[in-house]
């Protein structure tokens, strides 16, 4: 499953070479980074690091919603070690903004799990992320979350 | 000829990425600026310096969550009810894309809201485009430090 998310990932990210802003390239540009975050969703649930690998930029910026900072390294760690099992991950809402080579998307978030000793949560964040185009493929290079009841 | 032909796209290359470094520079030194114009303005209650500074689709996501337009981040701003007293930068941090500079950092606040002291101290970042001539914020979000 990871692979074939991987391989999903790859033909999505390069699947629209670049070309100049037009509001036709916008809405494809857009179309893009949404799915990108359907599958970045995807990847968190199944636990998918080698995915998220290819989500993510080098750079990344990542900002939890208990305000702990942390780097791409440190983000696929916390993924990996998570001690809850996520069982449902959607976006409540989502939409994207181009920005000249920039996309930025914003949405709310929901996760339903259980923690380690079998407990139920539920967690809803509030959500920004940028995304960039490198080397013909859309990169997130700044994520953020703050909690909402 | 094949060495002069390279020389010089390796001097033009160089040039190049060297006035890219210069224009992000003074890009990220400005936006910088505009941020403690923030502040100051959002101190005073000058909402017509922040109108200046905020693009027409601002997506402002506050502390707690609640997502405001720009005309509801302004309201919220001239309200009576809010009286902030201090709004202090402990750390900032900017990086340029293409026409954009995003800002990281930690701030602090202390106010009134509907009487009630408050001190809050949280992440922010701040996304910024260059239109019109200037820079104006796109997207900023608040996100309280828990930990």
């Amino acid at each position: 499953m990871d692979f074939r998310l991987i391989v999903a990932l790859l033909l999505l990210a390069a699947a629209f070479p670049a070309g100049a802003q037009s509001p036709e390239n916008d809405h494809t540009d857009q179309s893009t980074v949404l799915a990108l975050e359907n599958a970045w969703n995807q990847a968190v649930q199944q636990k998918a690091a080698a995915a998220l690998d290819l989500l993510l930029a080098n750079d990344l910026v990542y900002i939890e919603y208990d305000g702990t900072l942390m780097n791409k390294t440190e983000y696929l760690s916390s993924v990996k070690a998570q001690s809850y099992h996520a069982t449902r991950i959607m976006n409540e809402s989502i939409s994207a903004h181009s920005f000249g080579e920039m996309v930025v998307v914003y949405g709310v978030y929901r996760e339903i799990g259980t923690l380690s000793g079998g407990k139920p949560y539920l967690r809803r964040e509030r959500f920004t992320d940028l995304w960039v185009r490198r080397k013909s493929a859309w990169v997130c290079v700044i994520s953020q979350s703050t909690s909402i009841p | 000829m094949k060495f002069f032909l390279s020389a010089i796209m390796i001097c033009g290359a160089f040039l190049l990425a060297y006035g890219q470094d210069d224009a992000n520079s003074g890009a990220i030194t400005k936006v910088l600026a505009l941020e403690h114009a923030w502040n100051q303005a959002e101190k005073t209650k000058d909402t017509m310096a922040l109108d200046a500074l905020f693009d027409n689709l601002l997506v402002y996501v506050d502390y707690d969550g609640t997502l405001r337009t720009k005309a509801e981040f302004l309201a919220q701003v001239k309200s009576s009810d809010s009286q902030p007293q201090q709004e202090i930068t402990e750390s900032m941090n900017a990086r340029a894309f293409k026409g954009s500079v995003v800002v990281t950092g930690i701030y602090v606040a202390r106010g009134t809201d509907h009487g009630r002291p408050y001190v809050r101290r949280g992440r922010f970042i701040d996304t910024w485009i260059f239109e019109d001539q200037g820079w104006h914020c796109v997207a900023s979000q608040a996100t309280p430090i828990l930990r």
